[in-house]
């Protein structure tokens, strides 16, 4: 069962074997770091069955506070860390009826787009165990793609949920910053964070939106916004939809296999009376993009992340004095991977690099955001290759990281992050066998057409519902 | 890259309290290498007169609430995490000599 309608209701006995199929996937995707118990959840939802998620399984990501449960952020300093309280997200799930089966494998504390950074190891593509799931968020991906849960939580602060969606084959969505409270997710960079949620069809992360969003006055980004009922709008009509295929994406991906069913995804659109023609970005901007998020979101992990010292939580190292014991605790607690990306954001936090590095980037960011707004103004919404290739292996060679590939192609999502506008990838075709996704980019709080735009693109795919057997 | 040496990356660690070994101060010197370039990519862009800006929405979403207190945790939660504890209070060695 792969979506929410056949997976709700079902009893302790389904909700157990599921359990028990999510532990005999460990050895190939490894892709869970807690299981929970579910047989008081299930007790405790018993009275819930009117609730849109009664008994659904779902996995959270292991940076979603749980009350009672370890919740490590994928980090050896918060290996022993058990929340005393639920994070906001994970009180709406459980008031919704959902049964919570276990915490996902994720990039240590975010920082990746791998899943190779997690202290528990690397989690699998369940398309193909020798190549990644992406991050930050993979485990969750892997267990949706593999068809063991309908829906998982997951956090996107530049692409976290959608890229390992994409790698996937599955639905990825990271809606409107502020639309989902963050309260009690461990943070990576607070301005650019966002819940997301994976699902196997637009349906249903349009339902667990309507579960999750609304104002939470314990998040000071919430939003007011009024929460719609997004699943009775869905309308995957193009006739007169005006969309934008952003050209320097387009331009940068090398692949033609890629290339050629995008074409044909246009193609389709086209046909069924959307207009569909390229927009293209200030070359520079879109180059900036990756620096601006790498300066942006290291400089605010290395301030958010100051509290993780083995004093009043996570795991202590000895030393001779408080300096000492801090010290050892952090570079014990922290991969090289985290504490590289703490310097860096160290560095560009520096009173003499402040004005030229980390102030620029928040400039140049604001620029990036107003020529988005400004395309914005004439389209319902932007679509791209969500990456320029399938999930690579995690030796297959990178891209040299000053080319257009690698800074556009591979990174243009961010721009849903930088503006906070709702983005989503759904999946639209195969390439090697593999998934490929296309990314959909909406104003700000236009989630309804995000969903009427991502629904199209899965009814042309017939890939509503994709998931695989897991394949050693 | 002169600057960025091994006591350069050492003081950048050990300012925000953790250290590195040599083979990481190796990897972060080609990875400071690389960086720099992408930062001057930023150094194209004419940025004169432009706010930075700090979040996605510039609308109000917070506001001052009454002093009432909210969302208290008990002691023992408090206390739960914590490495080291004695007589309600987390230990840590001693500061004062």
């Amino acid at each position: 069962m792969v979506f929410i309608k056949d997976s709700k209701g079902k009893g302790s006995a389904y909700i157990e074997n599921l359990l028990k199929r999510a532990k005999e996937s460990q050895k190939d995707l490894n892709a869970v770091v807690t299981f929970c118990e579910v047989k008081k959840q299930m007790e405790e939802v018993s009275t819930l069955s009117h609730k849109p998620l009664f008994q659904v399984p779902i996995f959270l990501k292991d940076n979603v506070s749980t009350k009672g449960v370890r919740t490590t952020a994928s980090s050896r300093i918060l290996d022993n860390y058990v929340p005393s309280f639920d994070a906001t997200v994970t009180k709406k799930l459980r008031e919704a009826g959902a049964i919570i089966l276990g915490k996902t494998s994720m990039d240590e504390l975010g920082m990746g787009g791998t899943n190779l950074n997690a202290y528990t190891g690397r989690t699998h593509n369940p398309w193909d165990v020798s190549r990644i799931t992406g991050g930050s968020s993979g485990g969750s991906a892997a267990l949706v793609a593999a068809g063991i849960v309908p829906i998982a939580i997951g956090t996107d602060t530049g692409d976290s949920v959608r890229k390992p969606a994409a790698y996937c084959g599955i639905v990825g969505l990271k809606p409107t910053y502020g639309r989902i409270s963050r309260y009690g997710i461990i943070p990576y960079a607070s301005s650019m964070d966002h819940v997301g949620i994976f699902a196997t069809s637009v349906h249903d992360a349009a339902l667990s939106l309507e579960v999750l969003a609304g104002r939470d006055d314990k998040d000071m980004t919430s939003s007011f916004e009024e929460v719609i009922e997004y699943t009775k709008h869905i309308d995957s009509n193009l006739q007169g939809k005006r969309i934008g295929i952003i050209k320097n994406v387009y331009d940068a991906i090398k692949d033609i296999e890629i290339k050629r069913q995008f074409d044909a995804l246009v193609f389709s659109m086209k046909k069924q009376g959307a207009c569909v023609e390229f927009v293209e970005f200030d070359k520079k901007l879109m180059e900036a993009l990756l620096p601006t998020y790498y300066i942006i979101a290291n400089a605010e992990a290395t301030t958010n992340h100051a509290n993780l010292d083995g004093v009043r939580f996570g795991v202590r190292e000895a030393g001779d004095n408080l300096e000492a014991m801090m010290i050892n605790s952090r570079t014990k607690g922290f991969s090289s991977e985290v504490r590289k990306r703490f310097v860096i954001g160290s560095y560009s936090l520096f009173v003499d690099n402040q004005e030229k590095i980390f102030k620029k980037a928040q400039k140049v960011r604001r620029l990036i955001v107003e020529a988005l707004t400004d395309v914005l103004k004439d389209y319902d919404a932007l679509i791209a290759s969500a990456s320029g290739s399938i999930a690579p292996k995690p030796d297959d060679s990178v891209e040299d990281k000053l080319s257009d590939t690698y800074l556009i192609a591979e990174n243009h999502m961010l721009l849903g992050n930088f503006s906070g506008f709702p983005s989503i990838c759904v999946p639209n075709g195969f390439v090697d066998s593999l998934p490929i996704g296309v990314s959909v980019l909406t104003k700000a709080f236009a989630e309804t057409t995000l969903f009427d735009i991502a629904k199209a693109i899965e009814d042309i795919s017939a890939l509503e519902g994709n998931c695989t057997e897991v394949t050693p | 890259m002169s600057e960025f040496n091994k006591a350069y990356f050492k003081k950048l660690a050990n300012q925000i309290m953790f250290d590195l070994s040599d083979e990481e101060i190796i990897a972060l010197q080609e990875d400071f290498t690389l960086l720099r370039k992408q930062i001057t990519l930023l150094d194209t862009i004419d940025t004169e007169n432009v706010e930075t800006m700090v979040y996605p929405f510039e609308c109000a979403t917070t506001y001052i609430r009454e002093d009432v207190a909210s969302n208290v945790i008990t002691q023992t939660a408090a206390l739960q995490n914590a490495p080291q504890q004695e007589k309600g209070q987390m230990i840590v060695p001693k500061v004062v000599k």
